[in-house]
């Protein structure tokens, strides 16, 4: 620090140089591609997050449907549980389950994200 | 006035106007320190304006200290990118756009003593005088910008500070 300070005269010549920098046109134009971006960004993975959750809503009802017959199945057997639940896992949960993630991993990317 | 790190943490969870903030508050030493390093008006800004969306990008890893000398760094890594890019053939482009500034005749002068007292440095020496002098960054903050050891960073600075004091002084003279 000390030999910082022995030119501090300098540092001001420097600074006051600096201070006729100030340009209102120089911060619109670093802005104007942040925003540009951020203003497709949102719509963008929205749109995309949507079409997951119309996807994953359309596979709904035969997912009801699905538990509605294992359920009736279920108090046939108890041996049959595990078969059963690799049965679900394997056609619409997993879908569903795929469809959650993937919306909800661009809602935090929408969130967490900047540029 | 909110501190650069609390406007450094409000961008990097995105809000545009945090940034925007910052940028109006460090433009002039950014804009300042690619001039003094740059050759043209033109390309200063140019790495400035590279600078400050690199720094947009990267704010998340920003961990605190002095947001100028992060800046300053980043600056300073865009203008060598630049240069390295830099075409020797290719010519000035005179209609390129150049963001004008106001200043009075007397501190014009002022100002352009101390450019050509600058512009007369061997360039390593310039450099080191533009990262601490100019832009305010300790020695240390240099050598991690510029990779020089830190006694040739000293070094440098010291004459370098010699030979602008002379050149400045002789100006007066004259």
């Amino acid at each position: 620090m000390q030999t910082e300070e022995k030119y501090d005269d300098l540092t001001a010549l420097f600074a006051a140089q600096d201070e006729t920098l100030q340009s209102e046109a120089f911060v619109d134009r670093v802005m104007q591609p942040i925003q540009k971006r951020a203003r497709w960004r949102g719509p963008l993975l929205f749109g995309a997050g949507g079409l997951g959750v119309g996807a994953a809503l359309s596979q709904m009802g035969g997912l009801l449907e699905a538990l509605n017959v294992r359920a009736a199945n279920l108090s046939v057997s108890f041996d049959q549980v595990q078969t059963l639940s690799f049965d679900m896992m394997s056609t619409d949960t997993l879908w569903l389950a795929a469809m959650l993630i993937v919306v909800a991993s661009c809602a935090a990317i929408v969130v967490t994200e900047r540029a | 006035m909110k501190p650069d790190i609390d406007l450094a943490r409000e961008a990097a969870s995105g809000k545009e106007a945090a940034f925007e903030a910052l940028v109006r508050r460090h433009q002039g030493t950014i804009r300042g320190m690619t001039r003094r390093l740059a050759r043209h008006a033109a390309e200063a800004d140019d790495v400035a304006q590279a600078a400050f969306l690199t720094a947009w990008r990267k704010i998340g890893s920003y961990r605190g200290g002095s947001f100028k000398s992060w800046l300053c760094t980043i600056a300073y890594r865009e203008f060598l990118q630049a240069r390295r890019k830099q075409k020797p053939e290719v010519e000035f482009d005179e209609s390129a756009h150049i963001i004008t500034f106001d200043t009075s005749a007397s501190c014009l002068a002022e100002h352009l003593d101390l450019d050509r007292a600058l512009k007369t440095l061997p360039e390593n020496q310039r450099i080191c005088v533009v990262l601490c002098v100019a832009s305010g960054l300790s020695h240390s903050e240099a050598v991690a910008a510029t990779g020089f050891p830190l006694g040739t960073v000293k070094s440098h600075v010291n004459r370098g500070v010699a030979a602008l004091r002379k050149q400045l002084a002789a100006e007066d003279v004259a």
